[in-house]
């Protein structure tokens, strides 16, 4: 069944299931391969991505529930690797292996549009993502880097 | 020689992948060349447009310089860490250097030069040699020893990849920087002695002349070595570039999702393949009923598979299993699940559970054991000591769970094999490609991707292996095999369960006169011997150290750490639980045992308790429902090798419900000569003490009825960011040895130091990993 999606500001049309995990959709038949799969049951977070600035698991979302709304993948945050959570990211150095840093990243931005300037205990409670090498250290580092560059710049993201 | 694994298929971009996405074309036509690119984040072998220096060095004209790493990058950072150690020899601009993954392929078909042979200098105590590689023997496949191939040993294990590494990458960059100042004397006719080079630049100082590294690349390519065997590499007092903090060159595709993993690979007319594979290990398929999921969409059919060859992948015995194959992988995925299969299980395996398990494991400890150690005479101290202590501890089978799930593609071809897999041994991976389809090895071509994790995980097959079998019954189409999470968990080897009896023998100040190790694992566990089978580190003038076993169906293999976590965890609670016994301070207990040695490092190993201690403010009165625990870590330790060592403190804190929460951790750790990148051992020692803090708090993996219950991150819980420790410091200390690997077995403390403090809080002593399965509350 064709429905029209919005990904990144660009629309597609794209003939799957509407019960077809949004995250498939993205990577296999949109071909946006840094949304990632791991546990496929919504435990892990490495499929975050944005449903109308919301984040979301994408292995547990159909298809179906993101047509009319505004998709965002780690591909779509910024054109250059520039939004200050990647440049806080590169600046603490923060990935080991990487492969849960896109949907860490889609989670915390979240959070900073929601807390722009999150206390330690709403990091923990707001940022729920696994991270297999334990990066968790540098991640709330770069989460207070990442608020303090975001509000001294006027607090938009 | 065309040194090219993709001269014919390169990567091309299309609409999609303007959009993102990796898309690789094959036998494109000439005239499609100049649309021929590399996706930025794809990091396997190609061949260079300029001619290489040698084959870890290609200079581009414009100085760019690339550098062929031959290990996988999982996170480790030896992306960075091996570039920087040719880039220092090199004397290249460090903003200029780009690493790209090795050919295995050429692997296959050429030699390494000489000069590579052999670390030079005197062994690890020498700062001016290359060390004493962890891996000395030959041995052709790679599993063993190290192969005399190109790229040597192409393994990403045991935490080796900078210990074995970095002569000869030190020797390659040092190569090729002297051919490159042999082609601007010869371009200036003058005599080598008077150039040098720095930041790619070189200088003919009396006559005021520079040249770049890329304008004389080409000649240096022409120009051998006169004596390569006269090279010498620097030591660590010449070093500018290594050990210093260098970020991980990656980084930047790792936060824009354009970092390629094996996941990642689309291709042209690819299929993709679910599978199932017998849920009992040594099982297969009896029957399976395809008719059913016939019409299901975008399903092709099914292909069984065998139990993927046990000699292929270090005699590990998997399932046989079923895969569907579909036009997208979510398609064969949910076809699969409908699908009727039966296994035919072999019984005795069927009727295996954890408590079987671990009662076979109990009794072996009371029959004779291998003995790994025995001096002076136990039996005779145990009947004299003031007072005996005797524990028993146990661990759970524990997978790696790394967070990409297994998978490989894999085109077949009438008389070529490509493989694209994030792999740590891709020398195996070729002999696989090559024992399956009966293509020689030097017609495979193993296109590297990252790795989502590693953690030893790759390499104990069988991902590749499955993937291969379809793909060869598939000849011509491009397949791409992924498992699902509960997949990951079956086609894995696991750490063996362990269990472990040690006694202690006190003398009435309650110092030990003698102590008894047992330790029982699966008997083709490796790592037995980790931790225990040298003299003792805390000393005792008796000691016998035996090794038990008992043999099971859940295929064993090398996890993060090997058998040094388990053993670090029974040794060091052990250790604490004779300095409470003595009425003695744990930490103190421990130094005072240490200096009784007469081991030759016994300084290092007092100053690493010392400083963690101090760091750690060690006797400061702490809140109620706090306390510090202390921890010894050695890697490495063997008869006449300095060990790697570092000594933690950890302070912990349990609520009254019961709640663990690890609050600060002290680190003191060897950095031997020198680190390579400091930054990047930084980073594996945070990111392994929440690794071990996963497998002390919630990690086991149970066996019921043959089959492995915990599969998926909801009954196998991860840690998250609210439990990691607030306060992580790290100091490191000069020694006077080469390092061991710091990927591994570093933070094993943890475990103990979680124990230890809830005995202190709670005055509950825990001996079974992990700690979720107990009742920390207290009153």
């Amino acid at each position: 069944m064709a429905m029209d999606l919005t990904v990144n500001g660009v629309r597609h049309s794209v003939d799957v299931a509407p019960d077809t995990p949004l995250l498939w959709v993205i990577r296999d038949t949109l071909q946006l391969t840094g949304t990632k799969f791991s546990c496929g049951i919504a435990q892990c977070g490495a499929c975050t991505v944005h449903i109308d600035d919301r984040a979301v698991r994408s292995c547990s979302v159909p298809v179906s529930a993101a047509v009319g709304k505004k998709v965002t993948t780690i591909e779509g945050l910024s054109s250059d690797g520039t939004h200050p959570v990647q440049l806080a990211w590169i600046d603490l150095d923060v990935p080991q292996c990487g492969y849960c840093q896109s949907g860490m990243i889609m989670s915390v931005v979240a959070l900073l549009k929601r807390t722009p300037n999150p206390t330690d205990a709403q990091i923990d409670a707001g940022v729920t993502n696994a991270c297999r090498c334990s990066t968790y250290h540098r991640i709330r580092q770069a989460i207070h880097v990442a608020a303090r560059r975001i509000s001294a710049a006027g607090g938009k993201i | 020689m065309s040194n090219s694994d993709l001269s014919r298929r390169d990567v091309l971009t299309t609409g999609a992948a303007a959009a993102g996405a990796l898309v690789v074309g094959f036998f494109m036509p000439q005239r499609a060349d100049a649309q021929i690119i590399k996706p930025e984040g794809a990091a396997w072998a190609v061949e260079p447009a300029t001619p290489e220096v040698n084959a870890w060095v290609v200079v581009a004209p414009d100085d760019t310089v690339t550098v062929r790493i031959a290990q996988t990058e999982l996170g480790q950072g030896v992306w960075t860490s091996n570039a920087m150690i040719v880039a220092e020899e090199l004397q290249c601009d460090w903003s200029k250097v780009k690493p790209q993954y090795a050919s295995a392929n050429r692997d296959a078909r050429e030699m390494a030069p000489a000069w590579t042979l052999k670390a030079p200098g005197n062994g690890a105590q020498d700062p001016s040699g290359g060390g004493e590689p962890e891996f000395g023997s030959r041995d052709r496949t790679g599993v063993q020893g190290i192969p005399d191939s190109l790229y040597r040993r192409m393994r990403t294990n045991a935490a080796a990849s900078v210990k074995d590494g970095r002569y000869y990458l030190q020797l390659a960059g040092a190569e090729a920087r002297e051919r490159l100042l042999l082609a601007a004397a010869k371009t200036w006719g003058v005599p080598v002695e008077e150039v040098s080079s720095k930041n790619s630049v070189i200088t003919h100082a009396k006559t005021r002349r520079t040249t770049t590294y890329g304008k004389v690349a080409s000649l240096a390519a022409q120009t051998p070595h006169p004596n390569p065997e006269k090279i010498r590499i620097k030591p660590p007092s010449e070093w500018t570039l290594m050990g210093t903090e260098q970020k991980n060159l990656d980084v930047p595709l790792k936060v824009t999702g354009k970092a390629v993993y094996g996941i990642d690979v689309h291709l042209p007319g690819m299929k993709w393949a679910a599978v199932k594979s017998c849920p009992v290990y040594g099982g297969k398929v009896k029957s399976y009923d395809f008719e059913k999921i016939r019409r299901e969409p975008g399903v092709i059919k099914a292909i069984q598979f065998p139990i993927p060859e046990p000699k292929l992948i270090r005699g590990r015995i998997f399932g046989g299993g079923v895969a569907v194959l579909a036009d997208s992988w979510y398609q064969a995925k949910s076809a699969i699940e409908k699908m009727p299969i039966e296994w035919d299980e072999p019984p005795e395996n069927a009727r295996r559970n954890t408590a079987s398990i671990r009662a076979e494991l109990m009794a072996s400890l009371d029959k004779p054991g291998k003995v790994g150690v025995n001096i002076g005479d136990c039996d005779a101290a145990f009947k004299s000591g003031a007072k005996i202590v005797e524990a028993t501890y146990s661990v759970p089978y524990l997978p790696r769970a790394r967070m990409e799930p297994g998978n490989a593609t894999v085109l077949v071809s009438d008389n070529r094999v490509d493989i694209w897999i994030g792999d740590q041994s891709p020398q195996e991976t070729r002999r696989s490609c090559s024992e399956i389809t009966g293509i020689p090895e030097t017609n495979v071509y193993v296109h590297l991707c990252h790795l989502g994790g590693g953690y030893g995980r790759n390499g104990n097959g069988p991902q590749a292996e499955q993937a291969i079998y379809i793909a060869n019954l598939n000849r011509g189409t491009p397949i791409h095999l992924l498992w699902t999470r509960e997949e990951d968990f079956v086609n894995t080897t696991y750490r063996s369960m362990g269990v472990a009896k040690l006694r202690a023998a006190l003398d009435r100040d309650g110092w030990p006169i003698a102590i008894e190790v047992k330790t029982a694992t699966d008997a083709e566990a490796p790592g037995q011997n980790a931790g225990f089978d040298v003299a003792p580190r805390y000393f005792a003038p008796n000691y016998r150290f035996s090794m038990h076993s008992g043999r099971f169906h859940i295929p064993v293999g090398t996890r993060r750490g090997v058998g040094a976590p388990a053993q670090h965890f029974y040794r060091e609670s052990f250790m604490d639980e004779l300095a409470h016994a003595a009425g003695k301070d744990p930490y103190l207990y421990r130094r005072e045992l240490v200096s009784r040695t007469n081991l030759p490092y016994k300084a290092d190993i007092i100053k690493a308790l010392d400083m963690a201690a101090e760091m750690s403010g060690w006797g400061r009165p702490l809140p109620q429902g706090t306390a510090r625990a202390i921890a010894f870590e050695e890697r490495g330790a063997e008869e006449g090798h300095h060990a790697t060592l570092s000594a933690q403190v950890h302070t912990v804190s349990v609520s009254k419900q019961g709640q663990v929460r690890v609050l600060r951790v002290d680190v003191a750790h060897d950095e031997g000569f020198g680190l390579v990148n400091p930054l990047t051992v930084k980073k594996q020692l945070e990111g392994q003490i929440t690794w071990f803090l996963n497998d002390a708090i919630y990690q086991e993996v149970n066996v019921k009825d043959g089959r492995m219950v915990e599969n998926n991150f909801d009954t196998f819980p991860l840690s998250r960011i609210n439990e990691n420790p607030p306060e992580i410091n790290i100091r490191f200390f000069k020694t006077g040895h080469w390092l061991d690997g710091m990927g591994h077995d570093r933070g094993t403390a943890i475990q103990s130091c979680i124990a230890d403090a809830v005995f202190q809080i709670t005055k509950k002593r825990y001996r079974d990993l992990p700690f979720r399965n107990h009742d920390l509350t207290w009153t």
